[in-house]
């Protein structure tokens, strides 16, 4: 057991979301077991890409259910589209976990571009963000995102940074 | 047929489902003709319907659902037909509407006018139940069994989704949806039993 992994799992749970839509990232690998480990009512669903991924929650949220979307930072680009012009003007709430890249110690420069630029494009397109570096708040601010989302019925963002979620690189 | 002789025909046999329509002239189209609760308008995230329905047949089994694309849409997402071969909703209806042009932007020709194909293409992703159709009777002759109206366990419908790639020519729409993206939300998830408030 990974104790960040559990925060994201707890904190995702107690916001009331059963329905987790993801594309794979090695630190989100240990958030999935977790999922399956210990909420079983938590419903998993792959996404071939993250702009899709963010559709399928719109559907699900018109069905009636409170999505979280699981995606790496690199895949916020692939998103935006969707973001902007589907979740933001329908005021349909997501909540958005993030596994950051390119932040402290990257090895890839390739990660660094849109790491760096995270938090910039969502304050440009107005949706807030958090990001957590100790294990011991994931589930409290995640919890707390998650639920502020879906009262206001707009998206939101954690961002697991990779002090957290990769401690013996960084 | 035109793609509006075809939406049209979609909206007959939906009866009570819900239909989920791809911005641009699907949109226009749906709601020219048959503006009703059960239809959520998309007015951007193009290529996202099929995606859309998707995650709405998964949250609610008990809901039949529609989505009316279209060629060059489905095209921005394909990775969307392996998301739905995996999940296999039997409730999902996915309707391309196929006129082999980019017809929204001004008829710049899509890769279906020189063969690509999509029922093809959604086979191969484990959507067995995808057939192409020329005409209104072969269109009601695929789709009847999912009428939305009629669900019972008599209902021959296939266990799995169905996709059904309309051939159709472009129809010059006649009339959009209001552009209050918060009204049509509402009213579509009051309709199914979803209400925000």
């Amino acid at each position: 057991m990974v104790p960040w992994a559990s925060g994201v799992c707890s904190g995702v749970h107690a916001a009331g979301s059963r329905d987790v839509v993801y594309v794979p990232d090695n630190p989100l690998s240990h958030v999935l077991r977790d999922f399956e480990a210990r909420f079983r009512d938590v419903r998993l669903i792959l996404a071939m890409r993250e702009e899709e991924a963010f559709g399928i929650a719109a559907g699900l949220y018109l069905g009636g259910r409170k999505p979280t979307v699981m995606l790496q930072s690199s895949g916020l680009g692939n998103s935006l589209n969707a973001i902007t012009s589907l979740l933001l003007p329908y005021r349909i709430p997501v909540l958005i976990v993030v596994s950051m890249r390119g932040d402290e110690a990257e090895w890839n420069r390739a990660q660094e571009p849109m790491g760096r630029a995270v938090r910039s494009i969502f304050d440009a397109i107005a949706v807030s963000h958090v990001t957590v570096e100790a294990a011991d708040a994931v589930a409290g601010v995640i919890r707390t995102t998650g639920v502020n989302a879906f009262e206001t019925r707009l998206p939101a963002a954690c961002l697991l940074s990779r002090r957290l979620t990769s401690p013996t690189v960084v | 047929m035109t793609r509006f002789d075809a939406t049209r025909t979609i909206v007959e046999i939906a009866g009570d489902a819900a239909i989920v329509s791809s911005l641009g002239h699907p949109t226009y189209d749906l709601f020219a003709a048959g503006d009703r609760e059960r239809n959520f308008y998309t007015w951007g995230s193009m290529g996202l319907a099929s995606s859309i329905g998707l995650g709405l047949a998964i949250a609610r089994p008990d809901v039949r659902v529609f989505v009316v694309d279209g060629d060059g849409s489905l095209l921005m997402n394909l990775g969307s037909l392996a998301t739905i071969g995996l999940l296999r909703p039997a409730n999902l209806v996915l309707v391309v509407m196929d006129n082999e042009e980019y017809a929204t932007t001004g008829g710049q020709k899509t890769p279906t006018a020189t063969g690509a194909d999509l029922a093809a293409a959604a086979q191969a992703m484990r959507i067995e139940s995808a057939v192409t159709v020329r005409t209104e009777d072969e269109l009601l002759g695929v789709a009847w069994p999912f009428q939305g109206r009629d669900r019972g366990a008599e209902s021959p419908a296939p266990p799995g989704p169905l996709m059904i790639v309309a051939k159709v020519t472009e129809s010059a729409p006649t009339a959009k949806p209001p552009l209050d993206y918060i009204a049509i939300k509402q009213r579509f998830m009051a309709a199914i039993g979803n209400a925000e408030c």
